[in-house]
């Protein structure tokens, strides 16, 4: 895939926390309707390579491009929302930040896609599924055309894990392209095209899932 | 505009806290409350020690009149507490700070007290610094309660030879007796003596000194008092509703509530995990610090003014002299306004660079209780409290507040206290923006 393909590019973005170097100079390309698993052990730089995608966290150095016109959802690990607000109250702030034209219809359909309380409790006070749920609902206001997942369903159980899949799924159908980061081998082979493996703040690896399967050297998960 | 969003979600989540809300409003109100405490327990008696070295009796006559030396003391010393001591335990406790001063009665004090000659003298001892200067008042106030005590005893006495001298008659001085013939008894000599040019000059001239000495009482009062001072009837307002109080009040009030206030807010963003998802084009980090900075203007907005109009009621209701200045109301809003964005662009710079919300409020609580107590030491007893605290909007609240309010031309105060608390907006909104992405790591 060619810089010009691509719908989100990170061209040798770096992040340093003080002397500590949290990701070395990377690049990635993410193409259309494309599935990007990031692996690798803890520290290994995943979510501050997510967050820089996201616009989230400034790079030291190096530059992020979209395509004009993309817009970016992402999910941090952990949730993003005003806990003393309800679900309605978060999805429709944040619909209004996003500037979507009926906040209050895009909060209701979200609502209802997710099966989330309207006008429950304070959204801190939601199980963690459907925190987790909430998180991604907002990441999907303003229709976004990339997602941005970091370790999406570590505090999720299993059924509430497929329902999320199926969500993504749905995205991807539509031409939307996924990048997630994950330590869970089964999520990979079940919904990645693509791995980039990252130890220590550096890439190490960036193909298919079978080349990454049949390289003991940078199997993270062995 | 996703700047005022922030803030009407600010307003819910505050709404949603009652709790909070209510002690981050009756926090302040106790500590002022407990301000005014030290401010009546700073006004109490200093501690003074009176060394006798002339060992005083315990009664002394001054120009024919007794003095109950312990008595007149007590009756004189309003400002401070005399306590008797000796020369070296006073010196101790004046080093150790237990005494303020200490006032000495040098040997030969009752002496020349006595003889009227010269003025017998008192030594004065302060400890440096501090609250001497006003210590050092308040001696000069008990000495000069203790000279009108002893003037009318002088005056009189010295009028005793001014009626020698007119009538004639037995008198003593410096313990010599004496008898004299006086003006009466001269004229009369005079008159049973034959006229001639000299006697008339003679006869005139005790004639022109009768008259003269007949006005001594009046002209020797007049002297010894060139200026008196009649205290009228009491007719301000009481101390805990003056102008000065009401201000005060109203500055702590929003001091402690605004900058835990926007610190916290600004914090919570990044405890919440969302300053992250904001900063990613929704809500740019300049915008985030104006809607804290907005929310500490408006919450500082509704508690002032509903404290102005609590202290305006009180005071209409006990028909308080002066009554409450209803019509300066939208000038104090104004000063509200900004003295809740100073602050509040302080919160802001403490919520930055503390990050954790919990840590944020704890450090504001921390910080304000010294901002409030710089602006209320008195700038001629410690200049360097004084320009310390012209970096801080608490003192320009103050005096903002105070002008606003009771200041028959306030404007020239308002004015430049605005343009302070503008200024100090900006400087701690604008720190807070080039250190803000702190918040993002």
């Amino acid at each position: 895939m060619t810089p010009a393909q691509a719908v989100l590019s990170a061209r040798g973005v770096a992040r340093r926390f003080g002397a500590q170097i949290a990701l070395a100079p990377t690049d990635l390309d993410v193409g259309d309707a494309e599935t990007v698993a990031l692996v690798g052990p803890n520290g290994a730089g995943k979510s501050t390579l997510l967050a820089i995608l996201a616009g989230a966290l400034e790079p030291s150095e190096g530059l992020v491009e979209r395509r004009e016109g993309t817009r970016v959802g992402w999910v941090p690990q952990r949730p993003a929302h005003y806990a003393r607000l309800t679900a309605r109250e978060n999805l429709e702030l944040f619909a209004r930040l996003e500037g979507e034209p009926r906040p209050a219809d895009a909060a209701a359909r979200l609502l209802a896609s997710f099966e989330l309380p309207a006008d429950g409790p304070a959204s801190g006070s939601l199980s963690v599924g459907n925190r987790q749920r909430l998180n991604l609902a907002i990441a999907l206001l303003g229709d976004p055309r990339v997602l941005l997942l970091d370790e999406p369903t570590a505090s999720l159980d299993p059924g509430q894990r497929r329902r999320l899949w199926e969500r993504v799924e749905a995205l991807r159908e539509l031409g939307g392209s996924v990048v997630f980061a994950t330590q869970n081998v089964d999520e990979l082979e079940r919904h990645a095209d693509r791995v980039v493996a990252l130890r220590d703040g550096t890439l190490v690896f960036d193909g298919s899932v079978a080349d990454y399967e049949r390289e003991p050297a940078v199997d993270l998960f062995a | 505009m996703n700047a005022l969003l922030l803030l009407r979600k600010d307003l819910r989540v505050l709404r949603r806290s009652p709790f909070l809300l209510l002690v981050l409003l009756a926090y302040p109100l106790v500590i002022a409350g407990l301000v005014g405490l030290v401010a009546g327990y700073a006004n109490s008696k200093p501690r003074v020690a009176l060394v006798d070295e002339d060992h005083l009796p315990s009664v002394l006559v001054v120009g024919g009149h007794r003095f109950r030396v312990d008595r007149t003391i007590d009756r004189v010393s309003h400002d401070v507490k005399l306590v008797r001591l000796s020369p070296e335990e006073a010196a101790r406790q004046l080093r150790t700070g237990k005494v303020v001063a200490t006032v000495t009665v040098p040997r030969g004090f009752a002496a020349d007290l006595r003889a009227m000659i010269r003025s017998p003298r008192l030594v004065l001892q302060t400890t440096q610094g501090g609250i001497s200067p006003r210590v050092t008042q308040q001696v000069q106030a008990l000495v000069y309660s203790l000279n009108r005590e002893l003037q009318t005893a002088y005056i009189e006495s010295n009028l005793r030879y001014v009626q020698l001298i007119l009538h004639g008659g037995d008198g003593s001085f410096l313990g010599r007796n004496f008898r004299i013939l006086g003006l009466d008894g001269t004229e009369q000599v005079l008159r049973q003596l034959p006229r001639g040019r000299q006697l008339d000059e003679i006869r005139r001239f005790v004639g022109d000194a009768r008259l003269a000495l007949a006005q001594t009482n009046g002209a020797l009062r007049a002297t010894a008092n060139p200026i008196e001072l009649v205290q009228a009837p009491d007719r301000g307002r009481t101390w805990a509703l003056s102008a000065q109080v009401q201000a005060y009040a109203l500055a702590l009030t929003i001091s402690f509530l605004t900058l835990v206030l926007a610190a916290g807010a600004l914090a919570a963003e990044r405890d919440e995990n969302v300053i992250g998802c904001l900063a990613r084009g929704l809500v740019g980090l300049g915008e985030l610090i104006s809607a804290k900075v907005m929310l500490a203007a408006v919450v500082a907005l509704f508690v002032g003014f509903a404290v102005a109009v609590a202290f305006g009621l009180i005071i209409q209701v006990g028909d308080v002299t002066g009554g409450e200045p209803w019509s300066r109301l939208p000038l104090l809003c104004a000063g509200l306004l900004l003295a809740g964005a100073s602050l509040g662009g302080l919160g802001t710079l403490l919520g930055s660079l503390a990050r954790e919300a919990r840590t944020a409020s704890l450090v504001s609580l921390l910080v304000a209780l010294p901002i409030v107590f710089l602006g209320l030491v008195p700038r001629e007893i410690v200049p360097a409290a004084g320009y310390l605290s012209d970096a801080l909007p608490f003192a320009h609240a103050v005096r903002f507040f105070g002008a606003a309010l009771y200041d028959a031309s306030p404007w020239r105060t308002v004015a430049r206290e605005a343009a302070w608390l503008a200024a100090l907006a900006a400087i701690f909104a604008g720190a807070t923006r080039a250190g803000a992405r702190r918040l993002l790591a």
